[in-house]
């Protein structure tokens, strides 16, 4: 499938489970770059800088953490973008059959799982 | 998860016990080639549910929430998995119940090639809801009890809470859909524990998991209630001779552990004391394959907003968001330092967790529960039971270099 980069944006401001979330990145030496790492739930900054620490805080020289909401993401693999795609196919087609899909990677599935119905 | 039913009364002890006599050096197992390489998936379909919990993971509410996906979001989502490969999608929440959409998205996931699963109060489980999720492909219901009525109730936070599970775990059976038990232990409803297996396995019920607390959401406030670590031990002891009684008179209740590694080890110790060392090393092995603590391995938890987890308890920390990239993506980018640390987290535990005999069959348990407590994520789990004994392997044949030739 020929790649093609067309980044829609991402929707930034519903990602508290509830609490806000920070978004976490790291630099493992000085003059490597910065890398993002997840996110952190956390009522401010402190706290999530606190948090992120134990996580990363054995591994990074630097840390820094920005709210989840004021980063403006664009995103050529976005959920809401693929699922704007589905309903519009939905819409025009009786039939919801499937082939739309984007394949990706992976195409073999686990075997029976022995922690399948936790 | 831990079978204790599969693990003392299934192993075929003789055989692997033969194997064990005979093995030699060469016959390592290639424990790698049988591991579960697709995490089976926990999905907070909602953060909603129609009770209030007092040791929720997820600190679920009776009011909707914002940000939850959307039906055409959700079936994207199951794309995402069904691509990846994922074996297993649980549908939990909240209660997952309260989603209008559920039987559609469980039918989907199922066209999908995935295995749907239900975690669930069950107090909104009806006969025709039952029914109607077993035709979308539902291969099985976990329902939430807590105790017995009066306990359950005044965790639950609402009055027929009880009565009302047994009613949904009744209507699954009635209609054919395979169904258990989930029962968190505390302190609190501990002495409940074996009143509650009696009375659903006169109704019918032959699947129990028990899981230990962990120190996530809700959870994280009631450190405090959960057992010390003597009192696990006695728990887990309760529910292993309650399996062998059980199994004794010829009822083959299957029984399960979640959420404490040590019980990995204490099970190993505990066949060797019921059926000798033959046995000790078949229950031995077999942890050893199926691979110690899951975390961020064997499960993974993406939460109502898209967040997605080490493990459905660890809500604090996500590794990124499904709405940005598809969670294959996430799940495989070991250029996260925290999980490529914990995909390798033998070689970081600390203290009497580095030197433990049982190290490649526990993993160091809860690593949440590590960081929870002590701020450290390699320190010990401060709910492992073992003595200083087991441990180090003292007046034992099983684990570590001891054991390495088996199979």
């Amino acid at each position: 499938m020929v790649e093609k980069a067309r980044r829609v944006p991402v929707d930034s401001d519903e990602r508290g489970n509830p609490t806000p979330q920070w978004e976490v990145f790291v630099r493992n030496e000085a003059g490597d770059p910065m890398r993002h790492v997840g996110s952190v739930a956390a009522a401010s900054a402190t706290e999530a800088h606190e948090h992120a620490a134990r996580l990363f805080g054995w591994y990074a020289v630097d840390l820094w953490v920005c709210p989840a909401e004021s980063v403006e993401r664009f995103s050529t693999r976005g959920l809401a973008a693929d699922a704007e795609e589905r309903s519009d196919e939905e819409a025009g087609d009786d039939d919801d059959t499937d082939d739309s899909d984007e394949p990706r990677v992976y195409e073999e599935t686990a075997g029976a799982s022995e922690v399948n119905s936790l | 998860m831990i079978s204790i039913s599969k693990l003392l009364c299934d192993l075929d002890a003789e055989g692997d016990g033969l194997r064990y006599d005979a093995a030699d050096e060469s016959k390592k197992p290639q424990i790698t080639d049988e591991k579960q390489h697709r995490p089976v998936v926990v999905w907070n379909t909602t953060r909603r549910c129609n009770l209030y919990c007092s040791h929720c993971y997820a600190g679920a509410e009776t009011e909707a929430a914002t940000g939850e996906f959307s039906t055409a979001e959700a079936k994207t989502f199951i794309d995402q998995l069904a691509d990846f490969g994922a074996p297993v999608l649980l549908f939990s929440g909240g209660e997952p119940l309260v989603r209008e959409d559920l039987i559609e998205l469980v039918g989907y996931a199922a066209d999908r090639g995935l295995r749907p699963v239900l975690s669930s109060n069950g107090t909104l489980l009806t006969r025709e809801k039952a029914m109607a999720l077993k035709d979308a492909g539902l291969q099985y219901a976990g329902i939430s009890v807590d105790g017995l009525p009066e306990r359950n109730d005044q965790f639950r936070g609402e009055e027929g809470a009880f009565d009302a599970a047994v009613r949904g775990i009744e209507n699954c059976l009635e209609v054919g859909l395979k169904t258990g038990l989930r029962y968190t232990i505390t302190e609190a409803n501990a002495p409940d524990l074996e009143g509650v297996v009696d009375l659903l396995a006169e109704k019918g019920l032959d699947r129990f998991c028990f899981y230990h607390l962990d120190y996530g959401g809700r959870g994280a406030e009631i450190v405090d209630v959960d057992l010390s670590p003597a009192e696990k031990r006695e728990a887990v002891t309760q529910v292993a001779d309650l399996t062998l009684e059980y199994h004794d008179r010829g009822e083959e209740i299957e029984t399960l552990l979640v959420g404490n590694y040590a019980d990995a080890a204490y099970l190993v110790e505990y066949a060797r004391e019921e059926f000798g060392e033959a046995k000790a090393q078949a229950v031995y092995d077999y942890l050893e394959r199926n691979g110690g603590d899951p975390t961020g391995e064997r499960i993974a938890d993406v939460d109502y907003q898209g967040n997605v987890h080490l493990t459905q308890f660890w809500q604090g920390y996500s590794l990124g968001n499904v709405r940005d990239r598809p969670f294959g993506e996430i799940w495989e980018d070991e250029s996260n330092p925290l999980l490529a640390a914990l995909r390798n987290r033998e070689e970081r535990l600390t203290g009497k967790c580095a030197d433990c005999q049982y190290k490649s069959i526990c993993r160091g348990a809860s690593r949440l529960r590590a960081l929870s407590t002590t701020g450290d994520l390699f320190a010990p789990d401060p709910q492992c039971y073992l003595t200083d004994e087991e441990v180090a392997g003292t007046g034992s044949a099983v684990g570590g270099a001891a054991g390495a030739g088996a199979d």
